[in-house]
C-alpha cells in the first residue's frame, strides 16, 4: 500500500510530536546527551510507533521502508528531519538502522525487532568513496585492473579498520564486500570483529569504533551483478539523503536558537538582530537551509528514479553550506554559543560528523569524475 | 625511512628533466641566482629571523613538544573540575613554565626574562613566535600561559614605574623562581561581550562593575566572565566604572585575588581549549587600595583598547599554531594512510589539497611576521585585520585537514577534532570577528572620510 499527500502528512505530524514530547526532553541539555538505556528506550517507542521499521518481515511505513514510492521517501526525509531538529545523534542512529533493514529485505535476512535495533549497518568502505572506481563499477563502465585493486582495498577489513558512530549495544555489523568483480554484502558477529570503542567529534548520545574483522569471515551474501548495483546505489542514495535530512533538521534548530538569542541579547543598546553583521549571518543561515529544502524537495521520488550523481553532487555541496551555517549559529551567540551547556557548539560537532562520514564529501570530486565518465 | 624515490606523477630528482640539480651545475653568477636549498619550510623561516627570535623560537618550540603535547589529549578529556582546583599536569606545566621564563618574557632581565639581544624586536613578534608554537601543541595550555600575559599587559602598557617595581616585578619573580603567579585580565561582563571592546557598544552600554569611593580606596561590585585563567589567577586587572559614570569612567584595578569578597562563581564547559579555565568572577565589596589603580582613574578604557591591540596579533598567530598543527597532522596522515596499496600522498587530489593548506597557513605567518615585526606600538587597523584574517583562515584550514581524514577526521586520537574545537575560539575571543573587521574600519574612519586624501590599501 502506497501513502497519499495526507497520509505523509498526518504521519509526519505524529514523528514531529513524539520528537517534541519524548526526544527533545532527553536532548534538551546538550551538555548531558541521553545515555544509552534512554535511547534504548526511545528505540522501542519509535519502534512500537512504527516511525522505525520493526522487523524484515512486518511491512510498515517506517523510516525508509517502501523506499521505491515516492511518499515514502518523502516521509522518511521529514520524519529524519524532525527527529535530528531534537538529536541529531538519535536521528543518525535509527537511519542506519533503517538503511540496515532496507539492506536485510533485500538480502531475504531474516531479522526480527531486537536483532534490527542491533545491526550496525556501514555503507561505505574504509576511506572515501573509492576515488572514482566505485562509481565506474556503479555505472556498470569497464573496470581497470587498478579500479579492481581499489575496489578490493577500499572494502577489505581485514587489512584496513572501519571507523563507526553507533548506539554503544550493538550485535553484528552488515557492510559490503568487494568480490571479484562486484559488491555483495556481509553480516559478522561482533564477537567475530576486533572493536575498539573511541571518543569522537560529535552525536555524543552515541559510541565511536574502530572495527576490523581479524579473520575471513561467513560466505558474503551475493546478488546477481546487475541487482548488486541497483542496491548498493540504492543504499548509498538513501545514505546521503539521510545524511542531508538530518543536517538540515540540526540546521533548523540552530536557526530557531540563533534568531531567539539575536532578538534578546543587547549590544550597543539595541538587540544584536539590528545589528548588520549579525542579520548577515542570520541570513548565511538561512540560505544554507533552504539550500537544503530545496535539494531535499527534488528528491522526494523513488529511490530507484534519482541519479546517484546528483544526490553525490547536493551532499558535497549541502553538507558544507550546513557546516558554515551551524558555525554561524555559534558566532551569533558569541561567547556562550562556545559553551557545551548552550547547544550551538554541539550542532557544529554533529554537522562535523555528518560530513565526515560515509567517506566524507572531499571524494565526491573524483566520485562524479567516474560517474560522469572522465576517466 | 624513505619508501619510494618519488611521488606518483613526477621525476625521480635524478631525472634529466628535473632541475634542481642542474642548479649547481650552472656558472657561479647562474647558480647565485637558482641554486636554493631545499630545507624544512619551519627551519627556512628560522633561518630568515633575527638571531635572538629565531633562538627564542627553538626554545619555545622544545619546551612544547617536551611539556605541552604530551599533555594535551588527557587535558582536553579530563573531566570539568570544580573551579579553582588544578589538574597535577597542569600545575606541574605552569611551575616548568614559570622556571623557564614563558611567564615573564614582556620585559628584560632583571624584572623579567626577555633575552637582551631581543630587545630591539617588537614584544608582539616575540610574544607572535612563541604563541604559535605553543597553540601547535596544545590550544588549552597555550591559553593558560598566553592568558597571564593578557592579564600582565595593562601593568606594562601604564608605563608607570611604580607599577611595572612593585606589582609585575613580584609577579615575575615569582614565576621565575617556579612559584606561578598568574595575573588575569577581566573585562567582559554577563552582558557585555563585545560592548566592552569597541567605543560605539560601550557609549550606551551601562557598566556592570562598579567601583565606589571608600577609606583608602575604591570597593569593586559586580561580576565578570568567560575570564581566560581567571580561576587560577593570583591576582587580576579588572576594568571597572567609577559609581554614577559610564564606560568613559572605566578604570583599571590591580585586584589580589585573595581578597574577601572575590569569588569565582564557575567556570564553564567549554568546546575546546579545556586545559584553561573560562570563570565566571563575582566581586562583593572587594577593595582595591588606591596604589593597585593601574594608569590613573577614567584611564581603563585607553588601557583595554592599547591591550587588545597587542594582543590580538599574538590571537592571530594562534590561528598559525593551529592551521600548522592541522596541516602536518594531514600530511602525517597522507603520507602513512594507505589506499589502494598506496599511500594517499601518492594521489594528485591529496596533493592539490595539502598544497593549499600549506600556502595558506604560510600565507597567515607571513601577515603576522611583517605586521608583528612593526608592531612595537600596535595599531588597531593592523591588529584586528591579523586576528580576523588569519584566524578565519586557521579554521578554514583545520576543516580542510579533517575533510582529508574524511571517516576518520573524527577520531580524538587522530588530534584534528580537538584542534578544530580549540581554533573555534579564536573567531570569538578578543573582540569576535565581526568587531574586529569593524575595529579596522574605526580605525581608519579618518582616512575614508576625507576626500582630499586617497586612501593607499
Amino acid at each position: 500500500m502506497n501513502l497519499d499527500i495526507e497520509d505523509t502528512r498526518q504521519l509526519l505530524e505524529g514523528v514531529g510530536r513524539f520528537a517534541r514530547e519524548r526526544i527533545a526532553d532527553h536532548a534538551s541539555r546538550p551538555e548531558s546527551p541521553p545515555g544509552p538505556e534512554i535511547l534504548a528506550e526511545l528505540t522501542r517507542e519509535a519502534s512500537a510507533l512504527g516511525i522505525l521499521p520493526q522487523s524484515t518481515e512486518e511491512e510498515g511505513f517506517g523510516i525508509w521502508e517502501n523506499s521505491t514510492d515516492a511518499q515514502a521517501v518523502s516521509f522518511s526525509i521529514g520524519a529524519l528531519r524532525s527527529i535530528a531538529h531534537a538529536c541529531p545523534g538519535v536521528a543518525f542512529a535509527w537511519h542506519r538502522m533503517a538503511l540496515a533493514r532496507v539492506a536485510a529485505v533485500e538480502l531475504g535476512l531474516v531479522l526480527h525487532e531486537d536483532e534490527l535495533q542491533r545491526v550496525l549497518f556501514s555503507p561505505t568502505g574504509h576511506y572515501g568513496l573509492a576515488r572514482t572506481s566505485l562509481a565506474k563499477w556503479l555505472k556498470a563502465s569497464p573496470l581497470q585492473a587498478e579500479d579492481i585493486t581499489l575496489l578490493a582495498d577500499w572494502l577489505d577489513n581485514q587489512a584496513h579498520a572501519l571507523t563507526l558512530c553507533a548506539p554503544s549495544n550493538w550485535r553484528s555489523l552488515l557492510r559490503p564486500v568487494w568480490c571479484g568483480d562486484h559488491i555483495a554484502w556481509q553480516q559478522v558477529s561482533r564477537s567475530d570483529l576486533e572493536v575498539c570503542e573511541n571518543i569522537q567529534h560529535g552525536f555524543d548520545e552515541l559510541t565511536g569504533f574502530v572495527v576490523r574483522q581479524p579473520s575471513p569471515a561467513a560466505a558474503p551474501i551475493e546478488r546477481e551483478a546487475q541487482d548488486a548495483r541497483r542496491l548498493y546505489g540504492n543504499l548509498l542514495k538513501l545514505d546521503m539523503l539521510g545524511l542531508l535530512a538530518i543536517g538540515a533538521g540540526a540546521l533548523e534548530r540552530g536557526e530557531e536558537q540563533a534568531k531567539d538569542y539575536a532578538a534578546i541579547r543587547k549590544q550597543g543598546g539595541k538587540a544584536i538582530v539590528r545589528h548588520p553583521a549579525v542579520q548577515h549571518m542570520l541570513s548565511d543561515i538561512a540560505i544554507a537551509r533552504q539550500q537544503a529544502d530545496m535539494a531535499l524537495a527534488q528528491f522526494a521520488r523513488p529511490v530507484d528514479e534519482l541519479d546517484i550523481g546528483v544526490v553525490a553532487t547536493m551532499r558535497a555541496s549541502v553538507s558544507v553550506a550546513l557546516c558554515q551555517a551551524a558555525d554561524q549559529v555559534i558566532q551569533v551567540h558569541g561567547g556562550i554559543g562556545y559553551m557545551r551547556d548552550a547547544g550551538p557548539e554541539k550542532l557544529v560537532r554533529d554537522q562535523n560528523m555528518l560530513k565526515l562520514m560515509s567517506g566524507g564529501t572531499r571524494e565526491i570530486h573524483a566520485f562524479l569524475a567516474g560517474w560522469h565518465g572522465a576517466c | 625511512m624513505k619508501t619510494t624515490d618519488y611521488l606518483e606523477g613526477y621525476l625521480p630528482a635524478g631525472h634529466l628533466l628535473a632541475p634542481h640539480w642542474q642548479y649547481a651545475d650552472l656558472p657561479l653568477i647562474g647558480r647565485a641566482l637558482t641554486n636554493y636549498q631545499a630545507n624544512d619550510l619551519w627551519r627556512m623561516d628560522f633561518n630568515r629571523l633575527p638571531g635572538a627570535l629565531a633562538k627564542l623560537r627553538s626554545r619555545a618550540r622544545a619546551f612544547a613538544e617536551q611539556h605541552l603535547m604530551p599533555a594535551a589529549a588527557e587535558l582536553d578529556l579530563a573531566p570539568h573540575s570544580p573551579a579553582c582546583q588544578v589538574h597535577p599536569e597542569v600545575e606541574r606545566i605552569l611551575c616548568e613554565a614559570g622556571k623557564q621564563g614563558w611567564l615573564s618574557y614582556f620585559l628584560p632581565a632583571p624584572l623579567g626574562t626577555m633575552p637582551w639581544r631581543a630587545l630591539p624586536h617588537a614584544p608582539v613578534w616575540q610574544c607572535s613566535l612563541v604563541v604559535e608554537e605553543f597553540s601547535r601543541a596544545c590550544g588549552g595550555l597555550m591559553l593558560l600561559l598566553s592568558a597571564h600575559h593578557l592579564g600582565c599587559m595593562p601593568l606594562i602598557l601604564s608605563g608607570e614605574v611604580g607599577t611595572l617595581l612593585h606589582h609585575l616585578g613580584p609577579v615575575y619573580r615569582s614565576c621565575k623562581q617556579g612559584d606561578p603567579h598568574l595575573v588575569a585580565f577581566a573585562i567582559t561582563e554577563p552582558g557585555a561581550g563585545s560592548d566592552a571592546e569597541e567605543g560605539h557598544g560601550a557609549e550606551v552600554y551601562r557598566p556592570g562593575v562598579v567601583a565606589t569611593p571608600t577609606k583608602g580606596g575604591y570597593l569593586l561590585n559586580g561580576r565578570k566572565c568567560f575570564i581566560s585563567g581567571g580561576d587560577l589567577a593570583r591576582s587580576a586587572t579588572v576594568f571597572a566604572a567609577l559609581q554614577g559614570e559610564g564606560m568613559e569612567s572605566w578604570t583599571c584595578f590591580y585586584v589580589d585575588c585573595a581578597t574577601p569578597g572575590y569569588k569565582v562563581v564557575r567556570t564553564e564547559l567549554k568546546m575546546g581549549m579545556r586545559a584553561s579555565g573560562a570563570a565566571e568572577i563575582e566581586l562583593t565589596d572587594v577593595f582595591v587600595p588606591f596604589n593597585r589603580i593601574i594608569g590613573g582613574l577614567r584611564r581603563g578604557w585607553a588601557l583595554n583598547r592599547a591591550t587588545l591591540n597587542a594582543s590580538r596579533i599574538p590571537v592571530a598567530s594562534m590561528g598559525v599554531g593551529f592551521a600548522r598543527a592541522a596541516t602536518e597532522t594531514a600530511i602525517e596522515f597522507a603520507r602513512r594512510y594507505n589506499l589502494g596499496g598506496k599511500p594517499l600522498i601518492h594521489y594528485q587530489d591529496v596533493q592539490l589539497h595539502l598544497a593549499t593548506m600549506v600556502a595558506e597557513t604560510r600565507a597567515m605567518r607571513s601577515l603576522i611576521w611583517q605586521e608583528a615585526r612593526a608592531a612595537r606600538q600596535p595599531r588597531q587597523l593592523n591588529a584586528s585585520l591579523c586576528k580576523f584574517h588569519a584566524t578565519d583562515r586557521a579554521q578554514h584550514v583545520c576543516e580542510m585537514a579533517m575533510d582529508l581524514l574524511a571517516d576518520h577526521g573524527g577520531r580524538h586520537e587522530n588530534k584534528l577534532e580537538k584542534i578544530f574545537r580549540d581554533v573555534r575560539l579564536t573567531r570569538i575571543f578578543e573582540g569576535t570577528n565581526q568587531i574586529n573587521r569593524l575595529s579596522l574600519i574605526e580605525d581608519w574612519q579618518g582616512q575614508l572620510l576625507d576626500l582630499n586624501e586617497h586612501v593607499g590599501v
